[in-house]
């Protein structure tokens, strides 16, 4: 028996490493995250209404689904302008979210810093030219003011709170903001280019992302407008729809003692631990999920984008790396062009932006949310005082945990069997986690 | 010119710090001029292995709260192994939200059940509470934040990594630093030890809300009102830390209509931020009469949880001082 540790993980929110347990001819790795978030401690005992300021640890997109739950608890709709800013946002964490992801990616065989990486280019030896990757990083700090200017601060955004948002957009930051949607379509197009010149068409090595791939498993996703979450089946169909209130009947979060992250999957369905080949009862979420529901994007050149992976790598479900990371190409454009559509004047300014709460408010609460990394659930138990008892989130990291530790054994198996060495199997299991 | 080695890890946290870092308008690749990162696992895949390899450290930016041994761990080698170690971000300076978890020890690690299978990989073990950076080993610098602004990122990048070389050192020397770290920075040269790169006032001296020194008759919570944009939150009945919590923000959460947390920590005049916010906001009450002052006082909630949202660990006298938790 052999035991070998590989880790920390790069690019990982959560502290993460993969143990390997290697026994004759068997293998069997673990897909380990060694630090708790621990988020139901931070919030028992506080005020229901600090949530979405606590909860925005796990992601700028918890602090939007608390504000979500907030509503359903106190039973205040938003206005229309606080819910053009909230959904504004949405789509500055996606362009934000999904071009560092692609920016990792693209500077995954260089050291992104400075003259090495230049050196690197020179010599032939990686594929992507440094002013690329810095043209990709200034359109994030452009994506990333438009998100401090709706959320009041960037990565942990503030201004979202019962019945809409805490302040007004300003007629200077409207601008600015009309500036920064506008510019952004043309710079989510030159990330299409790029991923299709440095990624899809060059043949060099990121291109064995193509190989990449796991066994077919279901997905979720949720439709705010229809309040509709989808459990999508492993061949793409067979949907199963259910409502946020009906999420806990429906999943569940189990844990394993190896690890501190959860895994959630579906209820009713026996638990064969997340390296089984059986894959009943898991499922992923995220821009992948979403693209295999095979509803159209929203906008046209989103579209557009979606229809050219269809034909390139087929009818959906995809269950590739590749898939996945031009999911989130087609995710990219499609928020910059929601962006471009919102920002205009009579959609973000105003100065009504919230409903106040005229009753105390019920004593639970659930809300979704369609996030960028995926589906995102709240539920809040208060007491009379709105004093918070428990806490239930799932997000995004525990409902895609068993897609990872599948995929992190898949890899190490292909490791093993060829013989190559733990630290290329360790850049070959990262570059398969990163866009999930 | 010798480029300085750089080291970038987060213990217990989201990473939002080391995210900070790579967003300063990503200016963070022309710093290979004068940083050599020779150990960011989190960008770069740096193993422990590459930390043993290297040579000594000339900064290193450590984030995040100390909650496991593995936490403990890298904070003594990475001391052990740098000529300065920063205390970068509201975890690591004082243990951050993640410090709230020490009002409910045991927590999520009650879940967290032993091995059943003895080729398990185990867990490393969690801590009874969790700790900031300077409980664990001392740190020579401290920036503050949650995250830390971009404007005291490359404050300290320009003043802990360039030093001398950079003469856009001159400009941040200019912006409202500490004037021993101002004059510090403009001279290239370390500024003293121990110092916080935040200001030195508390956040009401930055806050653009006008304070009328209004008396409330009661307590309100954020749900129940829409507070006047102009006027000062705590005021208005809302609890608003700016009072206790030191500046550098620019009274960021004030200005977009939400109350200040404290996650720049306490003012350089305060000892305790829930003792000067207990006393400044019981100063506000207006009666005097017995009774009536503890109706109001009743209607508060959650002090602990509130005044220490984001230094728990670090900076409330009366856990400092239980001997349980020495």
């Amino acid at each position: 028996m052999a035991n070998i540790s590989i880790g920390p993980l790069r690019w990982q929110a959560e502290p993460s490493r993969v143990e390997i347990r290697q026994s004759g001819e068997s293998v069997r790795s673990y897909y380990q995250v060694t630090a708790p978030r621990d988020v139901s401690s931070m919030c028992k005992g506080r005020p229901v209404e600090e949530l979405p300021r606590i909860l925005s640890i796990l992601s700028a997109s918890h602090h939007l689904a608390s504000a979500v739950t907030l509503d359903n608890l106190f039973g205040v709709t938003p206005p229309p302008t606080a819910k053009n800013i909230r959904d504004a946002l949405v789509q500055s964490l996606t362009f934000i979210h999904h071009a560092r992801k692609l920016l990792f990616l693209l500077s995954s065989s260089q050291n992104p810093f400075g003259l090495r990486a230049e050196l690197a280019v020179r010599a032939g030896t990686s594929p992507v030219a440094h002013h690329v990757l810095d043209e990709i990083g200034h359109a994030m700090a452009l994506a990333q003011e438009a998100a401090s200017i709706l959320g009041g601060r960037h990565p942990h955004p503030l201004t979202a709170v019962a019945g809409g948002v805490s302040r007004p957009v300003k007629e200077i930051h409207y601008r600015r903001l009309a500036e920064i949607a506008e510019s952004s379509l043309p710079y989510a197009l030159r990330l299409r280019d790029i991923f299709r010149e440095k990624i899809i068409g060059s043949g060099n090595g990121l291109y064995e992302l193509m190989d990449l791939t796991v066994s077919p498993i279901a997905s979720i996703t949720f439709s705010g407008v229809e309040d509709a979450i989808v459990l999508t089946g492993a061949d793409g169909s067979g949907s199963t729809t259910f409502t946020a209130n009906k999420t806990t009947d429906t999943l569940e979060a189990l844990r394993e003692p190896w690890t501190h992250l959860p895994f959630v999957h579906v209820k009713g369905k026996t638990w064969q631990g997340p390296i089984s080949d059986q894959s009943e009862g898991l499922f992923f979420v995220g821009p992948l999920a979403r693209l295999n529901r095979c509803k159209p994007a929203r906008t046209p050149q989103a579209e557009e984008e979606r229809l050219h992976l269809v034909n390139s790598l087929g009818p959906a479900p995809h269950f590739s790396a590749i898939a996945a990371y031009w999911s989130l190409v087609v995710e990219i454009i499609q928020a910059s062009e929601i962006m471009k559509d919102l920002c205009t004047e009579e959609k973000l300014t105003g100065l009504e932006v919230r409903t106040i709460a005229s009753n105390p408010g019920g004593q639970h609460a659930h809300g979704a949310l369609e996030a960028p990394e995926g589906f995102i659930y709240h539920h809040y138990q208060v007491d009379e005082r709105g004093i918070v008892d428990d806490v239930t989130v799932l997000d995004a990291a525990s409902e895609n945990n068993a897609l990872r530790c599948l995929l992190t054994q898949k890899m190490v198996e292909d490791a093993f069997e060829h013989g190559k060495p733990w630290d290329r199997a360790k850049k070959t299991i990262e570059l398969s986690l990163l866009p999930f | 010119m010798t480029r300085k080695n750089v080291a970038v890890f987060t213990a217990t946290g989201c990473k939002a710090c080391e995210n900070a870092i790579l967003d300063i308008h990503y200016q963070v690749s022309s710093l290979a001029r004068w940083a050599h990162f020779t150990f960011w696992p989190y960008v770069l895949g740096s193993s422990w292995e590459d930390l043993e390899k290297s040579d000594e450290l000339d900064v290193c930016f450590f984030a995040g709260a100390i909650r496991t041994a593995s936490d403990e761990e890298a904070a003594l080698k990475l001391r052990q192994k740098s000529k300065i170690l920063v205390a970068f971000g509201a975890c690591a300076a004082f243990g951050g939200m993640p410090g709230l978890s020490n009002l409910h020890p045991g927590g999520e690690s009650a879940l967290c059940k032993s091995p059943s299978d003895d080729d398990c990989p185990e867990l490393p073990p969690l801590r009874s509470r969790v700790a900031a950076l300077q409980q664990i080993v001392q740190a020579d610098y401290i920036l503050p934040g949650c995250s830390p602004p971009q404007n005291y990122i490359w404050a300290i990048l320009q003043s802990l990594v360039c030093q001398s070389e950079s003469a856009a050192r001159i400009s941040f020397a200019a912006s409202r630093l500490p004037q021993p770290i101002a004059q510090a920075v403009m001279a290239g040269v370390l500024p003293p030890g121990g110092s916080i790169f935040a200001g030195e006032k508390a956040v009401c001296a930055s806050c653009a809300r006008i304070k009328e020194e209004k008396r409330f008759e009661s307590f309100k919570r954020i749900h129940q009102i829409d507070p006047d944009p102009g006027r000062c939150l705590l005021e208005q009945g809302l609890l608003c830390q700016g009072i206790a919590t030191r500046e550098g923000c620019g009274g960021l959460c004030t200005g977009a209509g939400v109350p200040c947390r404290g996650c720049f920590g306490k003012a350089g005049a305060v000892f305790d931020p829930g003792a000067k916010m207990v006393s400044a906001v019981s100063s506000t009450f207006d009666t005097t009469d017995g009774e009536e002052m503890k109706k109001i006082a009743e209607e508060f909630v959650d002090l602990a949880g509130t005044f220490y949202r984001y230094t728990m660990p670090a900076q409330c006298a009366l856990l400092q001082n239980r001997k349980e938790l020495k």
